[in-house]
């Protein structure tokens, strides 16, 4: 439709944009995980990416969509993102492509293609793979390097680089394959890990060991989402509900000394997903509620969803689950929390 | 500065800040225009009825004359903006292409500025004048909004005579992008302004009176601040936020009072005018001079000086972009009004009217995709709407049911009440134009609404038909009735044996006649 009526002004921002910014503020984030843990994430990215295209492009080819201008909406660059850093770095190839795939095709364009998804696709994907091979999906093969806390670790080693590639494309055994998880999977399944130690001591800016990437990596992802609030990308309502609800529940939780560790809130809040979560993922707006109201109540349904699936429940950590709920209350809370339209329901009178 | 009570509503109100884009014609002073060689003057410039032609084509008129009047309340009289000869009663023109035709008076100007003498004295302090004066100064001045719809003014004080008036609402807010000519108005006049706001306060027997513009204008508002030192009138700044100059809007920025769309100010006991208004109805009571100009911002990018001008009704737009040293090549439409609620022009050889605060001439690079057809792209119900929805409702929501056309569902989303003020639209990250769907919408509920009352109608005479229908056969079987049980009684065999007899003898007496006239 042609503006053939009023407004005829508009503001410069658009979706690419947007998009655009929302993988500026994220890169951080990842150019510190990449520091600290080698760069399995990048490639995990970057391959997403490129198979996320081809994806869109079949699905868009099928639809008998216009192919160029939907793909450079640079919305799947921002789902292959989110997707390539929540699947552990070191995944074969056929991971990616299989997660990717079921993300674009049956995450988003079996709903009808972008805005009408109802689940967040990244996080759709991430799911199907979660479900489909466990084991894959819950062991982080990474670089001898970046495993060892005490040991001061050299990302650009160029021994790291060839494992990184070696893991994505395995031709021998993953025999070598060097498992390890965020703070958080260790608190909690090895309550005396090298991990849980270092914790206890209180995590150590700067000293570049591994659970020190983990900090900085969430503090990055911290500082983007500020970027994207400063921007006026998201608005402050999810992410305060997500993290406040985070926090509160971790501090009521939490008890010191107790042998069923609940972890710090600062573990809860620094040493796992939380910070993309609430910022990144939380806050995609296909999915998420859109009135101010129903967004807070998402966040906190979000909030209660990720602290009580990663306590009480048999998952490792708990973001996508936990989105993906928060997606199924979405048209509900749309429903039932509407604004109250200007004048509506007053007396009018002086 | 904005107060903290201020803050929060405009906080609380949405809106946008789009690029205000008035620095250009604000840079010089209010310019006069020269009178051009020609004027059109609709008959109809505002909301209600058109008035009644009052010369004849030849005639001579001064300026001041009148040249149209009608005893209706709803209609403001139309006065000869300079002195010359009508051309024609009866040019048609259609200002917006909307299919509405609008009859003219063709004026061609001697360039002689004949005045008539005015009759009414000037008075220095309008006190001096009664309520029933003053209101007959201001009805035949001509006067209507000149902000908005263009209410004749006469008309609303009339409105608010009969429910009683507590509070008077100067609105000086201004918020649209590339209009400031009631800013410009109040930097030069702010006596005039004040001082009409004083009189429509009086007229109205209003108990309060405040003047409510934006904080940014701070020009303006040290104007209105040296006008106002012995005066009642409250001054109040809101937010500069689009659109806080709506009615509603600025009832509720500056007063705190909430009035959902349907409800007329007046009803509340409360009428709101434009601050150009106030000015014009300054000069119609203490000079007893007709609305014969106005001030319009002329701006745009394909104009070497944009400026506010004074301009006389009835004037091309063509004139006033000469003016102002066009580049035909850039231009590629014009706008009236601002460029986020103003109409197309149809012919830049239109005239301005009285409700014409300002004339945008666009050009490619300002407006993009206005010319050529956008490429809307799928709504990712980021929610930028609804934060700018000044309304607070849920445009995207909205979008959907208007697309799908639930209009039913529409509806209970309060379609009816958006304003259509474009603030969805201007922010949208995927360009779709978010208003025209609503309009569609609207006209299609009003439509189907029609058309379901039309059926009603038919349904409603159809049923009647019915009922006469049966009504009939059941007082003719009732009929039927009647005679059966009459023939069973001896009278009616008895007068049925008479009648025989009388039908034989009638037969035996025709009979008679034609052997008579046989023979």
């Amino acid at each position: 439709m042609a503006a053939v009526s009023s407004p005829m002004q508009f503001s410069r921002r658009s979706t690419r944009q947007l998009m655009f910014l929302v993988l500026v503020a994220a890169s951080p984030a990842i150019v510190i995980h990449s520091w600290f843990f080698g760069i399995g994430m990048l490639l995990n990215i970057l391959l997403a990416t490129l198979m996320g295209m081809a994806a869109e492009a079949l699905a868009l080819y099928l639809r008998k969509r216009p192919i160029r201008s939907n793909l450079g909406d640079n919305s799947l660059l921002v789902t292959a993102l989110l997707f390539g850093i929540a699947i552990p770095p070191g995944s074969p190839w056929w991971l990616l492509l299989l997660g990717i795939g079921f993300a674009v095709l049956i995450g988003k364009h079996a709903f009808g293609g972008l805005g009408q998804n109802v689940f967040n696709p990244a996080m759709a994907g991430y799911l199907f793979l979660l479900l489909a091979f466990p084991l894959e999906m819950t062991s982080w093969h990474l670089p001898e390097a970046a495993i060892n806390p005490a040991t001061e670790n050299s990302p650009l080693e160029l021994s790291g680089l060839a494992q990184s590639i070696q893991l994505l494309a395995p031709t021998t055994d993953l025999a070598d394959g060097l498992a390890m998880a965020t703070p958080l999977i260790e608190s909690k399944m090895a309550v005396r890990s090298a991990v849980s130690a270092a914790l206890d001591q209180g995590l150590n800016l700067f000293s570049r060991t591994s659970a020190t990437g983990w900090e900085l990596v969430n503090w990055a992802f911290l500082l983007g989402g500020l970027f994207l609030l400063a921007m006026r990308i998201i608005s402050w309502h999810i992410p305060v509900a997500v993290i406040g609800t985070v926090l509160v529940m971790s501090a009521v939780y939490y008890s010191p000394g107790n042998a069923s560790v609940m972890g710090t809130p600062y573990l809860h809040l620094f040493g796992s997903a939380t910070m993309i979560g609430a910022f990144f993922i939380a806050t995609d707006p296909v999915t998420a509620a859109t009135s101010n109201p129903a967004k807070i109540i998402y966040g906190i349904i979000i909030g209660i969803a990720i602290y009580s699936i990663r306590v009480w429940g048999s998952y490792l950590d708990s973001i996508a689950i936990a989105v993906l709920f928060g997606n199924f209350c979405a048209p509900a809370l749309d429903h039932y929390l509407r604004p109250r339209i200007f004048g509506r329901g007053q007396a009018g009178k002086l | 500065m904005l107060s903290l009570k201020h803050f929060y509503r405009s906080l609380a109100s949405g809106g946008i800040r789009p690029p205000a884009n008035k620095a250009e014609t604000l840079r010089s002073r209010i310019m006069p225009t020269p009178v051009p060689e020609q004027l059109l003057l609709p008959l109809q410039q505002h909301q209600g009825m058109a008035a009644d032609v009052c010369v004849q084509v030849g005639d001579q008129v001064r300026k001041y004359q009148l040249l149209a009047s009608s005893d209706k309340a709803s209609c403001a009289p139309i006065h000869a903006p300079t002195s010359g000869k009508i051309l024609s009663i009866d040019t048609e023109i259609d200002l917006y292409n909307t299919g509405h035709r609008q009859i003219c008076i063709s004026l061609r100007c001697d360039g002689q500025d004949e005045a008539l003498e005015l009759d009414g004295d000037c008075v220095e302090d309008h006190r001096s004048l009664s309520r029933e004066q003053l209101l007959a100064r201001i009805e035949s001045a001509g006067l209507c909004g000149m902000g908005g719809a263009g209410f004749p003014v006469a008309q609303k004080l009339a409105a608010g005579r009969k429910s009683g008036i507590e509070k008077l609402l100067i609105n000086a807010a201004e918020c649209e992008p590339y209009i400031s000519c009631d800013e410009a108005l109040i930097r030069e006049r702010a006596n005039d302004v004040v001082r009409g706001a004083e009189i429509l306060r009086d007229a109205s027997e209003a108990n309060d009176a405040v003047i409510a513009i934006e904080s940014d204008k701070s020009d303006a508002i040290a104007a209105l601040r040296a006008a106002l030192v012995d005066s009642e009138l409250k001054l109040e700044l809101v937010s500069p936020r689009y659109p806080v100059g709506e009615e509603r809007q600025l009832l509720y920025n500056a007063m705190g009072i909430k009035l959902s769309r349907g409800d007329l100010p007046v009803d509340a006991g409360i009428l709101v005018f434009n601050a150009g208004t106030a000015a014009a109805v300054c000069q119609a009571v203490m000079e007893t001079r007709p609305c014969i100009s106005r001030i319009v911002s002329v701006s745009g990018a394909p104009l070497r000086t944009p400026k506010n001008f004074e301009v006389l009704i009835g004037t091309p737009v063509a004139h006033l972009l000469a003016l102002c040293g066009i580049d035909h090549g850039q231009h590629r439409r014009t706008i009236i009004g601002g460029s986020l609620m103003g109409k197309y022009l149809a012919d830049a050889s239109y005239p301005i009217c009285k409700t014409s605060n300002s004339v945008i001439a666009t050009s490619e690079e300002e407006f993009p995709g206005t010319e050529q057809e956008q490429t809307e792209l799928a709504c990712i119900r980021c929610g930028y709407c609804a934060d700018a929805c000044p309304e607070n409702l849920l445009p995207q929501q909205l979008l959907v049911y208007s697309k799908a056309e639930q209009f039913e569902r529409a509806s209970n989303h309060g379609l009816a009440d958006c304003i259509e003020c474009g603030a969805c639209a201007f922010v949208c990250p995927s360009k779709i134009p978010l208003v025209q769907y609503y309009r569609s919408a609207k006209e299609s509920i009003a439509w189907e609404q029609d058309r379901r009352e039309s059926g009603k109608q038919w349904q409603e005479r159809f049923q009647f038909w019915q009922y006469r229908h049966k009504k009939n056969a059941e007082s003719k079987k009732d009929r039927k009735l009647v005679t059966a049980t009459d023939t069973d009684s001896t009278q009616s065999e008895f007068s049925r044996q008479q009648a025989r007899e009388e039908i034989a003898a009638a037969v035996a007496r025709v009979k008679q006649k034609r052997a008579r006239k046989k023979d």
